[in-house]
């Protein structure tokens, strides 16, 4: 009996393991790529071990291509869009968790749609209030851009951990003289954390990841996240592999890190948000 | 008088439950109105403009000549049906790709009892997840390299010198694409997997079910519904949301072969900078994803 199941276990086993390794190519090729010099790079056969690595690629980063104040520009939108989605957020999903007033159902509703919307519709109308406003080239309007479509995502992905929480602590609460939103900050919370940490993961990959915005309304290094740092490696006139390569790397750490050790709660989140 | 002191305390915490309820959820209404309402509305007056601020600030109206520009080019229903080309390949190897590895794992889950396999798991559980969490140009940029007519190490592998960005441009960017929103199907398949009741299994072990007959009579049936809702909300963002891959690789071409929806609308407004036709564009592509959402709220609720 047992022997019969054997080599099925280790073809499944060895499926899983080609498979794992498959999924960590792009990456793991990223990452040799990154110490090779140019000219290793361009060997029409690619080697898989760098013969002489190097972090020079690194060192371009910043001396070549600005990736100090590429960095800040990321971090500080990143941090822009965690804060605003997560405060509004969290309130807007319990406010509709708990309570029914007027319009309640519309609004939820509306937001609800606004979470098909494609990002690329709202580019153009969001770059010309910015530039009414005299926010192009600023952190602020890619925060707003990539913060007004993650808020719904955040409400939408929220909600059901508010839903899941028995109302009696609440109750408990309320009777202890604490005001509606004396409740949501004292008691639920600190009860929904699971759910913080869902969302606070999701807003972060939103902010650290966003292509779109960043590339339209940044137009200086002063504001430029980033991801539209790497699109400037490609030039029309020549890619810079080496450097790019090391960017790649440089620019997913932070989320693959989170991903890696926060992997429970990404899923779970995932889960609620389909 | 018990009754009625409890019936005024109701109708004041009745008030104030209200009150709250607005309280919380005005920041967010207010955040979404003033960046989203009033831009779309805006969207739909310069849809009846002809606006290219290149050639000049003015922005005459012009009626429906930009929907009729969209609705009779060749451009714009190329671009169509190649985001529908790619949202359907692209889910379709996601989905198969998400369920064998989601089979494959909870087999391994669930027979887990050496350390090694213990260990497997838990790897495989936390690499499976990284690609979701690339940024997408990065998983653009990596595939570029990846799939280079000059040193790919995939050409070299198999031995070829195809370039696969030129002469298969959608095939290679669903194969980048599938690779990064893979996790989704796969984890949402995974815990829908886990959670069928394992006694159902032994019922059938004992009743001499081969292992076909579980998979289809037992787990296809188990997970069906799940796999439905993912495949649909995947579908949904594919349609609607791709951009950073074809952006970050071939941007649009050879010939706009790989020119998706999201990406003519921005080349439209800032490439072109035809600000009225990309109006128009967008306002078609929010009917879009407002018929999709809303088929997508049915089919939630039908499940």
């Amino acid at each position: 009996m047992r022997k019969r199941f054997r080599p099925a276990h280790l073809l499944r086993t060895l499926a899983l393991v080609v498979l794992l390794l498959a999924t960590l190519l792009p990456i793991v090729w990223m990452l040799i790529s990154s110490f090779k010099t140019e000219d290793e790079i361009y060997l029409a056969r690619p080697t898989w071990i760098p013969r002489a690595p190097t972090l020079a690629n690194y060192a371009a980063l910043f001396n070549q291509f600005g990736f100090a104040r590429l960095t800040l520009n990321s971090l500080c939108i990143t941090l822009g869009v965690v804060a605003i989605s997560m405060l509004f957020g969290t309130m807007a999903a319990y406010g509709f968790s708990r309570y029914r007033f007027p319009g309640s159902a519309v609004v939820m509703g509306a937001l609800l749609l606004t979470r098909m919307i494609t990002p690329a519709s709202l580019v153009l109308p969001l770059y010309s209030l910015m530039q009414v406003l005299g926010l192009l080239n600023s952190w602020t309007s890619i925060i707003i851009g990539i913060t007004v479509l993650n808020l719904p995502f955040v409400v939408w992905m929220m909600k059901p951990f508010f839903d899941q929480l028995p109302h009696e602590v609440e109750e408990a609460g309320e009777l202890d003289g604490l005001s509606p939103v004396g409740v949501f900050w004292r008691t639920a919370v600190p009860m929904a954390a699971p759910g913080l940490y869902s969302i606070f993961l999701f807003s972060f990959v939103a902010g650290w990841v966003d292509l779109l915005f960043g590339i339209t309304f940044a137009t200086t290094p002063h504001a430029t996240p980033l991801t539209a740092g790497l699109m400037q490696m490609q030039t029309g006139y020549r890619i810079y592999w080496g450097p790019l390569m090391a960017g790649g790397i440089y620019l997913s750490l932070p989320t693959l890190i989170l991903a890696f050790f926060f992997q429970k709660s990404l899923v779970s989140g995932l889960r609620v948000s389909t | 008088m018990g009754s009625a002191m409890s019936r005024g305390r109701t109708v004041r915490r009745g008030v104030a439950r209200w009150r709250a309820g607005i309280l919380l959820t005005l920041p967010s209404f207010l955040f979404v109105f003033v960046f989203l309402v009033y831009p779309v509305a805006n969207l739909v007056h310069t849809s009846f403009r002809d606006f290219s601020p290149l050639r000049s600030s003015a922005s005459p109206f012009v009626g429906f000549k930009n929907y009729d520009w969209m609705l009779h080019s060749d451009t714009v229903w190329h671009s169509l049906g190649v985001t529908l080309a790619f949202t359907v390949l692209s889910v379709l190897v996601e989905l198969v790709i998400g369920l064998l590895v989601a089979l494959l794992l909870a087999r391994l889950v669930m027979e887990m009892k050496s350390a090694g396999a213990r260990f497997l798991g838990k790897a495989a559980n936390g690499i499976f997840i990284l690609p979701f969490a690339a940024p997408g140009i990065v998983a653009a940029v990596a595939w570029k390299m990846l799939l280079h007519p000059q040193f790919s190490p995939i050409n070299a592998i198999l031995g070829v010198q195809i370039p696969w960005f030129t002469d298969f441009p959608l095939l290679s960017i669903v194969v980048a694409d599938a690779w990064k929103t893979m996790p989704l199907i796969l984890f949402l398949a995974l815990s829908a997997l886990l959670s069928i009741d394992n006694a159902q299994f032994e019922a059938a072990r004992m009743d001499g079910a081969r292992p076909w007959q579980e998979f289809l009579f037992l787990t296809l049936p188990g997970i069906l519904p799940v796999l439905a809702v993912a495949c649909a909300f995947r579908a949904v963002d594919a349609f609607t949301k791709v951009f950073d891959i074809v952006f970050g690789t071939t941007g649009g071409g050879p010939a706009n072969d790989t020119q998706v929806f999201p990406l003519l609308i921005w080349q439209t407004a800032f490439s072109n900078l035809h600000f009225g036709q990309a109006a128009s564009l967008s306002i078609f592509a929010i009917v879009i994803s407002a018929g999709l959402g809303w088929f997508l709220m049915l089919f939630r609720r039908v499940r």
